[in-house]
């Protein structure tokens, strides 16, 4: 191997470690703006309930799912009295959540809604008149 | 033959540090981020009633770039619609893709971003430059105007290959602002004799090829040679929008939400 070639190599394998190194800063320069977060997270567009179920602490018991084209409907009954209400929920983002009949979901909540969780992640959010007003999502270029 | 091992596997782990990237996984938010972020997009909204504005600058910090500076990390323009809610007009990447698009969102969304803190920043525009804008933004065909779909986060702000959210929005507003700006490169004109001056990252060149091969949405192709040979990259951000708008008189204070 001539000096020329040791050089280059040598510069190459430099470059290859630091490149490891620098890929977190890389992505820092400014932000990737991608798709909200809020895509993944489904929002409730209208509930049906003959009694107020939701409020803070409550547990609910996903009893039924459903999936159709326009979103998905999910029925939810408190364990306390077998209350039900029937959630909709947008088409967005209610497909990449796997939701199933059995799970227990906690009700928390905030000054905009009432988020649904399952071992503290959020799984839907229920926005009340306040969140409602926040809430708007077009697409306006392809 | 060693070195292009290891580049190899260096760029296997470039590949799985891509995608595993802060705003590209798709994990299901905290209970708290909900709950703050939302609190954050009240907050602004009255905060938006208040100020008598009907479009204003809004900005968010969604991630800690105190590295190069700088403390917001994305704007869009923020107008009430003529039932009283806010909507925001912004240029987004699809995650993990060199491609952009323009969205209207509530401010809810906005925030709902996995921010880096909870925090807002306004300017608000003086009333004449509001009064263009306004109808524009109401105006899809003109929101997509001067947009280009090639999404480059860090593109340079004199050309046109690539364009960033950032850039996006103060091209978009010269187009409003000045009627003969109605193409990229007129709009861009017309920022530079505003006084408008981006921000320089001073960026090495190990950085450079390293965000590159990494990310779909960097590239530095579109910085002129002497520039990017001497580490320096200039690109729109938020807070050289909002020093621009202050010294030119188009815009007021930087007022920030919590």
């Amino acid at each position: 191997m001539n000096k020329h070639s040791i050089r280059r190599t040598l510069a190459s394998v430099t470059v290859a470690a630091l490149l490891t190194i620098n890929v977190a800063t890389a992505k820092a320069q400014s932000e990737v703006s991608a798709v909200s977060v809020l895509s993944a997270l489904p929002i409730a567009v209208s509930v049906a309930a003959p009694v107020m179920i939701l409020s803070a602490g409550v547990s609910l018991s996903v009893v039924a799912v459903e999936a159709s084209a326009t979103g998905a409907v999910w029925v939810l009954e408190r364990a306390s009295d077998g209350a039900r209400a029937t959630v909709k929920l947008s088409a967005q983002a209610a497909g990449g959540l796997s939701v199933a009949a059995g799970t227990v979901v906690v009700v928390t909540a905030v000054s905009t809604g009432w988020v649904l969780s399952t071992a503290s992640r959020a799984i839907a959010f229920i926005p009340n008149e306040i969140g409602t007003a926040l809430l708007y999502n077009e697409r306006v270029t392809r | 033959m060693r070195a292009a091992a290891l580049t190899a596997a260096a760029m296997a782990t470039f590949a799985a540090a891509a995608q595993a990237g802060r705003s590209c996984e798709n994990k299901p938010p905290s209970v708290e981020a909900i709950q703050r972020s939302m609190q954050l997009a009240e907050h602004t909204a009255r905060r938006l009633d208040q100020s008598g504005a009907q479009v204003v600058m809004l900005a968010r910090r969604g991630q800690n770039l105190d590295e190069y500076r700088l403390r917001y990390s994305h704007l869009g323009w923020a107008y009430r619609e003529a039932d009283g809610r806010w909507r925001i007009v912004h240029k987004l990447n699809q995650c993990g893709t060199a491609n952009g698009s323009i969205y209207r969102q509530g401010l809810g969304e906005f925030f709902l971003d996995d921010l880096y803190e909870y925090e807002a920043a306004v300017v608000i525009p003086n009333p004449e430059a509001q009064a263009k804008l306004l109808p524009m933004l109401k105006d899809n065909a003109r929101l997509a105007q001067l947009n280009t779909p090639a999404y480059s986060m860090v593109a340079y702000p004199w050309a046109t290959t690539y364009q960033q959210s950032n850039q996006w929005a103060i091209e978009t507003f010269a187009m409003t602002q000045e009627p003969a700006a109605q193409t990229r490169e007129q709009a861009q004109a017309w920022l530079q004799l505003q006084g408008y001056q981006p921000t320089t990252l001073h960026i090495s060149a190990l950085k450079r090829l390293g965000g590159r091969m990494t990310a779909a949405n960097i590239a530095f192709d579109d910085h002129p040679n002497e520039k990017r040979f001497s580490d320096r990259i200039e690109t729109v951000t938020v807070d050289s929008v909002f020093a621009w708008l202050n010294r030119s008189g188009l815009g007021g204070p930087v007022q920030v939400i919590r």
